[in-house]
């Protein structure tokens, strides 16, 4: 980051912490995922609430277009300050910047929360998480916290409703997704097929945080300490993130821990009934999971679009797009009995 | 002629270069990048290893199939997404187990070349 961009932002930060002086201790971008950019951010404010050092990460997105479906940083904002509010374990949001005068970009400000996300680390260094079993029940239970976020919400008008099944929606936006793209995907076309002829009908639809994945929560050596990355968030069958979490794809290898790879599906589902106070119907999940695998693949092929298209000269993008294959297969494994 | 030795012996010997001398030396925050550079290696060189024959082949077979001549691969795969989104190999049609085998042999294919690993018994649990 520039120092003119350093500048405003320390400008930006007095105003929204009401704080005399701000300075930067430690600016450094922090390893990020393919949609978003994250920064390491260490303020010394004066004055204001905030007064003191302040321990931060800062959010925006990558300096070229997203994937299309996916949330913009105010939204995203505005769905922590819900989470928050309604006890989920997140980064505590601070402040929102969505004057793009600032840093060209909007961004947010969050408290940073100490630990790791990696998730093929975190599935096989047992120091990392605290004991496995609390912490599968733990993301269970947090799971169900978000799903009890009923429509409407006065702050998240952005998402959109619908009238639709979920899955049957899934299947449309998912084969409009394949007509646009260049070439078909035999596949895809078949798991797809089946998703349609298997889809379970609308039940009452809660927030879904639809990316809630090993890989995208925090721990220290104690436990979770975040749920991050929330920018595919939309209102849906709440089973679609139980099998987004379970689904093989998520296991990072470790693949009888059906539970993200960390954890046994039992202790996860006791975790989740013992907040939400509903049985999980555990043979509806398995439709989810087929799910899991062709989104996921959509997804793929997006960001590998975006290296294909000539948009971003970005490694981890072109390699995205050779999962695809793997999905396939397992799409194929899930569905051929039926 | 083409100068030897080729892509995919050039890879081959790039990638144990990478693998036996440049990553152990690496710092551990550049180890990831390096990893993705292997893989991206090994990617290409099996794909030149393959070479254009699994292709050749997936063509006739769905041409056969679909009892249409196609000229291109590509077509061959669209008119096959067509037919399944159609329902072509829905449960009792015709179609379905040979659909399905093929299916089977071009996955197995694009993973021979994309993520062998995944076609490993093991790693299923």
């Amino acid at each position: 980051m520039q120092d003119h961009e350093q500048q405003a932002l320390r400008r930006f930060l007095a105003q929204a912490a009401h704080a005399e002086q701000v300075s930067i201790a430690r600016l450094q971008p922090l390893s990020g995922g393919a949609v978003q950019e994250n920064w390491l951010l260490d303020l010394e404010l004066v004055g204001g609430a905030h007064a003191g050092r302040l321990e931060c990460v800062l959010r925006c997105d990558s300096a070229s277009a997203g994937v299309a479906v996916s949330l913009s940083r105010a939204h995203e904002f505005a769905l922590f300050q819900l989470a928050f509010g309604a006890g989920v374990t997140v980064p505590e949001p601070l402040w929102l910047c969505d004057d793009d005068t600032v840093l060209g970009r909007p961004f947010f400000i969050m408290r940073r929360v100490r630990g790791s996300a990696a998730g093929h680390v975190l599935v096989r260094d047992l120091r990392l998480g605290g004991d496995r079993v609390q912490l599968t029940r733990r993301l269970g239970s947090e799971l169900a916290r978000i799903h009890a976020l009923r429509a409407p919400q006065a702050s998240l008008p952005f998402l959109p409703w619908y009238e639709e099944a979920p899955a049957l929606r899934s299947v449309r936006l998912h084969r409009a997704f394949l007509d646009r793209h260049g070439s078909a995907h035999p596949a895809l076309e078949w798991g797809l097929r089946w998703l349609e002829r298997h889809a379970p009908a609308r039940a009452t639809l809660t927030l879904c945080h639809r990316d809630f994945r090993t890989g995208n929560y925090m721990v220290d050596e104690n436990g979770l300490t975040g749920v991050l990355d929330w920018e595919f968030a939309g209102w849906s069958d709440p089973l679609e993130d139980i099998g987004w979490f379970c689904a093989r794809c998520w296991r990072f290898g470790q693949n009888a821990l059906e539970a993200g790879g960390i954890g046994t599906r039992a202790d996860f589902y006791s975790g989740y009934e013992s907040v939400s106070g509903t049985r999980i119907d555990a043979q509806a999940v398995k439709y989810w999971e087929v799910m899991a695998h062709m989104t996921w693949a959509i997804i793929a092929l997006q960001q590998a679009q975006r290296f294909v298209s000539g948009a971003e000269n970005r490694l981890l993008l072109a390699l995205t797009g050779h999962i695809v294959p793997e999905l396939e297969w397992e799409i194929l494994n899930l569905t051929e009995a039926d | 002629m083409r100068e030897h030795p080729q892509g995919e012996a050039l890879l081959r010997c790039a990638q144990s270069l990478l693998q036996d001398t440049l990553i152990p030396a690496l710092p551990a925050e550049l180890r990831h990048d390096a990893l993705m550079l292997k893989r991206a290696m090994a990617i290409a060189q099996r794909q030149l290893q393959y070479g254009d024959a699994p292709l050749h082949a997936q063509r006739a077979a769905l041409s056969q199939l679909l009892q249409q001549d196609f000229a291109t691969l590509d077509a061959a795969e669209a008119a096959l997404a067509t037919a399944l989104r159609q329902g072509a190999a829905d449960p009792g049609a015709p179609l379905r187990d040979a659909l399905l085998r093929e299916l089977r042999a071009s996955g197995r294919q694009r993973l021979l070349e994309s993520n062998p690993r995944a076609l490993e018994p093991d790693t299923r649990a």
